[in-house]
């Protein structure tokens, strides 16, 4: 009972969360300077007909939202408008079918080009946090294991220093390494090869997603070490740990089946709290790699200044985060008994 | 605690601010990323001083000086623009230091007064703050500062605005939780209690306690804010007026360094990143160190060996404790002169000295004495479960003809439990809150006794829990479902699982109700008959030891005060310690009789008085026990007593 209300919550709390994105993405990119499609619209080689006929297509000519012709400049407007009859509502019916405008650099719909993106994203994401979150434990494991001793220190020395490392620019050494040592030098696979067999499409992609992986796992691996370390410590010293060494259990076993899974508990909070760092550090390394990603397209979008791309990145970026958060809070809540009955 | 002296009367350099560098100084850590700070602050104050050129003008560059390799003018070569790039750096230095600070300072400014406002005032501004802190914690912030200083104009002001706003979250979680844990102390609640207003008790009461938290914190802020900085510069988002060292990095990078060959442009900005970077790492790691010390000492640290150093003289009393009462019943454990050190950076304190003792089957042996006069330190090095600093110096354990002493740990683990069991003082923790309590009985059955018949198995969790009074359908619960009694149980029958002969029960019963402890005492008892169990109950409860015990060994700083039957202890004490425990304790045979306690406390280890530890508090001594450790004399009928008094008496 009380877990299904603990679920129910959660889930409750993440479509809030969304929600509150939506609106956050609408309004920025209406408040804000940019507006996306009056960039494009600025455009003085349009003729005034096309112009007129983006306006519609768009829905810039109806009010922003009711009481609001437009935000920037400030346009007060007509409060009794048809509430589905403002541009507020027409971005929400869009984002229902799953259209999020036009690229002004590519003409193509930019759910289209996000959606295979996010895709390669999802790609390099999830083999660099697996191997981070791998090496990193592992590491962890062993420092807090050998505390105080010249191992522990190394590692924490290590750690630390991973941490500190900017994620672009260890992107950038490693590709300056790679690319004078046969690595492929960025994207994602060999251009010309789409019609090779699989396989070697397959060892292609391998080749290139080592060294962003690389550099991803490098960075993370860090933090995941020492919070590994600390959290293990902690737990080492509790009592239970004690009452099991007394039980007789050995050294490897108490490890195993007493203080890992309590040590894992932080675990899953910092990788929870730390997915936007996890995207953040994938925007710098799609942007060094040309890795063809959901961050590569926020560092293209960016410097094509192409809103449509760049809103629905966000969108898309943001929503999935707060997703694989609150998959992150679930699985805390099947690993730790104490958290629905609190 | 040193910082919020500091805090409170920056004018006056007293002790707290002295004792707090000194603790500083002698973190590596802490000293090595100030040193690293200050360099770089250094060289960004006096970037005009010491750049070799201006990198703002283009005086004397020729073509061919693009991406010069490093030369005796150009230390660490030219970039893209055949400008010096030491010079770039210095003046780089600024710019990140700059947008890091000021950053940092909005994030911390809004954090610090959402966490302290939300702590303070509870209710349903903390419920409004900390759910809006939470929305923003999802939100992720790059894409989101990209986003904004996209859509804006991308200069410095700009920058250095939306990487603040954003970024105050954690430290409105990290003050909060700090601001609860404050705001309940003593001296908050009586300034609350003369009418003090709410930001006054801010200001003078929560602030300064709350600041160290804030510092650390501050110092991981500012670090993150220059990776935002830098980061946003190397994706084209920096001001193209301040050459901070992200917008260098995107110039080479953008601008065929890569191809060129030209690592000095490359590598130069980004070390001064992570120079920075890692020095306010260092310096917050090493101070939260400072502040808020951990011991980073664990049970599963190797223990140290046992020495065996040569008794010495007078305090090598070995003792011969031949069976009195139970001399029918076989010995168990013999313990003999058996002393326990504490090693803590070359200080040694001698926690047990020369304790010896015997234990019978069936027998109950009360072991009591005040808190810190040794009796949990002698249990666990009878387990070898001491704490890493802590070493037997000398003595053995016999038990079933081997001397627990000497052997390794492999086969100490397998004695531990099958012959020897404990039962924890507080078993509040003492059980692992995530696996169930069946399942933590169980795993010690497998473990001793491997080939246990796996049917039989869940029966026999079941008949153990039962055997305590618990249901069997508790079984599958988890520790943080049972009371604190339950809990207790369970460690009695985890304790009996593998039919142990001894089991050593360390304040079974502390933090209990009444009702519950008689109960558990009253179980032990009732097992140690039924199963023939041995049992060393470590107590501070008199009252319990003259109505369940055999044998009373009395320990007071580390050493045999009196060891004898029960009877003897209660009707004849010989020693001062002994005779005021009693006093301090009801008597009902005597109501008339006046409670005296015992004025003082029992020494600290590393503080041991030359003579008899008790003297200072002795009623009863004079001047040769502050100068002479007495000798453990034994009497008639196996009476054992520390004391000259003894001696004199004879």
């Amino acid at each position: 009972m009380s877990r299904y209300r603990f679920l129910l919550k959660k889930i409750a709390w993440s479509v809030f969360t969304i929600f509150f994105v939506l609106i956050l993405n609408f309004f920025l990119f209406r408040v804000l300077p940019g507006d996306p499609a009056r960039a494009g619209v600025k455009d003085p080689r349009m003729k005034k007909e096309a112009v007129e006929a983006i306006r519609v297509r768009f829905g810039l000519d109806k009010p922003v939202i009711n009481c609001f012709q437009s935000l920037n400049p400030i346009e007060l407007g007509d409060c009794a408008v048809n509430p589905f009859d403002t541009q507020f509502f027409i971005y929400l019916r869009n984002l229902t079918r799953g259209e999020f405008g036009i690229s002004f650099h590519t003409n193509r719909p930019v759910s289209d080009v996000l959606l295979e993106r996010l895709w390669n994203t999802i790609l390099l994401i999830g083999a660099g946090q697996i191997l981070s979150i791998i090496v990193g434990i592992a590491f962890g494991v062993f420092a807090a294991w050998k505390a105080r001793t010249t191992i522990d220190y190394s590692a924490l020395i290590t750690g630390l220093v991973a941490w500190s490392l900017p994620t672009f620019w260890l992107g950038i050494i490693l590709l300056f390494w790679g690319s004078n040592n046969g690595f492929p030098i960025g994207g994602k696979a060999t251009p010309g090869t789409s019609s090779y067999p699989f396989l070697y499409q397959a060892g292609d992609v391998f080749k290139h997603m080592l060294l962003p992986t690389l550099t991803y796992t490098i960075v993370f691996m860090g933090e995941y070490m020492l919070v590994m370390r600390s959290s293990l410590l902690d737990v080492l010293a509790e009592d239970y740990i004690l009452t099991a060494k007394a039980k007789g259990l050995s050294t490897f076993q108490i490890l195993k089946d007493h203080a890992l899974k309590n040590a894992m508990l932080p675990i899953v909070t910092i990788i929870a709290i730390n997915l936007g760092f996890t995207v953040a550090g994938a925007i710098q390394i799609e942007a060094v790699f040309s890795w063809p990603g959901l961050g590569g397209a926020i560092f293209e979008a960016v410097n094509r200044r192409d809103y449509p791309v760049l809103q629905g990145a966000f969108l898309l970026i943001a929503v999935s985060v707060i997703i694989a958060n609150l998959i992150a809070d679930l699985t805390y809540s099947y690993l730790d008994p104490r958290v629905h009955s609190e | 605690m040193a910082v919020q002296e500091l805090e409170l009367k920056p004018a006056v350099p007293s002790s707290p601010l002295l004792g707090f560098w000194n603790t500083f100084k002698k973190n590596r850590m802490a000293v090595v990323g100030l040193v690293m700070l200050v360099v770089i602050v250094f060289i960004a104050v006096f970037a005009d001083a010491l750049a070799p050129y201006d990198p703002k003008s283009y005086e004397g560059i020729q073509s061919g000086d693009v991406y010069n390799a490093p030369s005796a003018a150009h230390w660490f070569g030219t970039d893209d623009a055949g400008k010096d790039v030491l010079s770039s750096f210095m003046y780089g230095a600024r710019i990140s230091l700059i947008v890091g600070f000021f950053a940092a300072f909005i994030s911390i400014f809004i954090g610090g007064l959402f966490g302290i406002v939300a702590g303070f005032f509870g209710g349903r501004v903390e419920n409004f703050l900390m759910r809006f802190t939470d929305l923003m914690l999802v939100i992720p912030d790059l894409p989101l500062i990209v986003v904004i200083v996209a859509l804006t104009r991308p200069n410095l002001l700009n920058i250095i605005f939306v990487i603040g706003l954003l970024g105050w979250t954690t430290t409105a979680r990290i003050v909060r939780s700090q601001t609860l844990a404050v705001k309940s102390r003593k001296f908050v609640l009586r300034a609350r209690a003369i009418g003090a207003g709410n930001w006054h008790i801010i200001a003078n009461h929560i602030l300064p306690l709350v600041m160290p938290i804030l510092v650390v914190n501050a110092i991981l802020v500012i670090s993150l804010a220059i990776l935002s900085e830098s980061t946003l510069s190397f994706l084209g988002l920096g001001d193209p007026t301040a050459i901070s060292w992200g917008q260098m990095l995107n110039f080479a990078f953008g601008r065929g360094a890569m191809s060129a060959g030209a690592w000095w442009a490359l590598v130069v900005p980004g070390f001064g990143i992570v120079w920075v970077v890692l020095g306010l790492t260092l310096l917050g790691n090493g101070l939260e160190q400072v502040l808020n010390p951990r011991l980073e000492a664990h049970h599963l640290m190797p223990g140290r060996p046992t020495v065996q150093t040569e008794p010495v003289g007078d305090e090598s009393a070995s003792v011969e404790h031949k069976p009195t009462k139970r001399k029918e019943s076989p010995l168990l454990l013999d313990v003999r002169n058996l002393s326990v050190n504490y090693v803590n950076e070359g200080v040694v304190a001698k926690a047990v000295q020369n304790v010896s003792f015997q234990l019978h089957e069936g027998e109950l042996m009360g072991l009591v004495g005040e808190s810190g006069c040794g009796k949990t330190t002698l249990m666990m090095a009878l387990l070898r479960l001491l704490p890493a600093a802590g070493e037997i110096a000398n003595g053995h354990v016999y038990y079933g003809g081997r001397d627990l002493a000497m052997l390794t740990e492999e086969e100490m683990a397998d004695l531990r439990w099958k012959g020897i069991s404990i039962i924890f003082q507080g078993a509040m923790n003492a059980l692992n809150p995530v696996r169930t309590v069946g399942d933590q009985i169980r795993e010690a059955i497998s473990k001793h006794i491997p080939n246990y018949p796996p049917g039989t198995l869940e029966e026999r969790v079941v008949e153990l829990l039962e055997l305590v009074g618990i249901a069997a359908e508790h079984k599958d619960h988890f520790p943080h479902q049972y009371s604190g009694g339950m809990r207790q149980r369970v460690m009695i029958a985890m304790a009996l699982s593998c039919n142990p002969q001894i089991v050593i029960a360390d304040e079974p019963t502390t933090a209990l109700d009444v009702m519950i402890q008689a109960q558990i005492l009253e179980l032990l008892d009732n097992l140690r008959r039924k199963l023939g169990l041995a049992i060393i109950f470590v107590t501070h409860d008199l009252g319990v030891v003259a109505e369940m015990c055999d044998s009373v060994l009395v320990m007071y700083g580390g050493v045999t005060a009196e060891y004898a039957d029960v009877d003897t202890i209660y009707n004849a004490p010989l020693h001062p310690y002994t005779q005021e425990l009693l006093k301090a304790f009801p008597d009902l045979s005597k109501p008339e009789r006046k409670l005296t306690s015992i004025p003082g406390y029992p020494p600290k280890l590393n503080e041991l008085p030359p003579g008899c530890r008790f003297a200072p508090r002795c009623p009863q001594a004079f001047a040769r026990c502050s100068v002479e450790l007495p000798k453990l004399h034994e009497l008639a009928d196996a009476h054992f007593v520390s004391c000259h008094l003894v001696e004199n008496g004879k």
